[in-house]
């Protein structure tokens, strides 16, 4: 139809192949129109042969574009509608996360209550370890200390608060976390708590830990799963990074998660 | 018993790592780094000592295991 709209005088010089084109049998309103426009063989041309004029075939490519608009129009609010729709959801779904999951009730490092409410309007970067560990807490701790590092340099950034959990509640008390801490870094907060507490903190961040066997002079080791939790402002879970990641890698990847952040609650 | 400080940490992480350059130079040969074992003992917690020799002991079998010096048994091969 577009082509025949493109090029309707070729068609001047061939009336005859009206009758071969539109067969009468085959209905359908293109075919009609096609047919009609045959027929037409322009606006200024028809007078001669005296057929009824009607309306040209401008007015009719008109009358179609406007309809495809008018459909398209409408099948793209349609869409835009669910989309607002889906994202009304999600949002109901994180402001309830944000209360609800990753809750915990521990002892900051001075002796303090804390929980992850205390925590809103703020980046936290989260370490789940122990004191008595040989080289991987230091170690991640360490990269995590960085990265707070790295994001404090730069102007116009907000500042992250670090965090070390423990998951040895039997002998990181406050003043073994206090002693811990001040290696690493001044804002680093040590949490600890009862066992059941931070049970209940690990099992919120799907942190495994296990201490292993006591030796003769009642050291152990706790083997634990290793991630750098980041939570937003919203203290909705955001991110997690393992050993893998470098301390650049992971900066880069909160920096990202800063530009892109929208909060979800009042 | 308290955790070790930094300071002592890094005592320890020094006395094992000669220790473990010695192994290098030696072909694991235990007996030509003895002080630098006894060294390596007297700076680290008991636990800590079995958690570095299992921890050497998997990166030597990973070394040999990226090398390709294990081949899979043929019954295995086969299955």
């Amino acid at each position: 139809m577009l082509l025949l709209a493109l090029a309707p005088r070729a068609w001047l010089r061939l009336p005859q192949l009206k009758r071969l084109v539109c067969p009468r049998t085959l209905g359908g309103d293109s075919l009609r129109m096609r047919c009609q426009l045959l027929s037409r063989q322009g606006p200024a041309e028809t007078g001669k042969q005296g057929q009824p004029q009607g309306p040209g075939l401008r007015t009719r490519l008109l009358i179609t574009a406007l309809f495809g608009a008018g459909l398209g129009g409408a099948w793209l609010a349609a869409r835009a509608k669910k989309e607002q729709w889906r994202q009304q959801r999600r949002t109901e779904a994180l402001r309830q996360a944000a209360v609800g999951q990753g809750d915990f009730s521990l002892l900051d490092h001075r002796g303090q209550a804390r929980c992850k409410a205390d925590f809103r309007g703020q980046w936290v970067l989260m370490y789940f370890g122990f004191t008595h560990c040989p080289d991987i807490c230091p170690d991640e701790l360490e990269k995590l200390v960085q990265v707070v590092q790295q994001l404090e340099a730069e102007p116009g950034l907000p500042l992250v608060q670090p965090i070390f959990i423990t998951v040895d509640p039997e002998r990181d008390s406050v003043e073994a976390m206090a002693r811990y801490v001040q290696d690493f870094h001044p804002r680093l907060l040590g949490l600890t708590g009862s066992a059941e507490q931070i049970a209940q903190a690990s099992h919120n961040y799907r942190v495994y830990y296990s201490a292993g066997p006591k030796d003769e002079d009642q050291d152990y080791i706790v083997d634990h799963s290793i991630a750098i939790y980041l939570l937003n402002p919203d203290g909705l879970f955001t991110d997690y990074y393992g050993r893998a990641r470098s301390a650049e890698q992971i900066a880069d990847s909160v920096r990202h998660h800063m530009a892109t952040f929208r909060s979800v609650l009042p | 018993m308290a955790a070790p400080s930094m300071k002592e940490r890094q005592a320890c992480w020094g006395a094992r790592d000669e220790y473990w350059k010695c192994l290098d130079e030696n072909t694991e040969d235990v007996s030509k780094c003895k002080k630098l074992r006894s060294s390596f003992e007297s700076s680290c917690p008991q636990q800590w000592i079995k958690y570095f020799d299992k921890r050497r002991d998997y990166l030597k079998f990973k070394e040999k295991f990226e090398a390709g010096e294990f081949q899979p048994s043929k019954t295995s091969a086969e299955s």
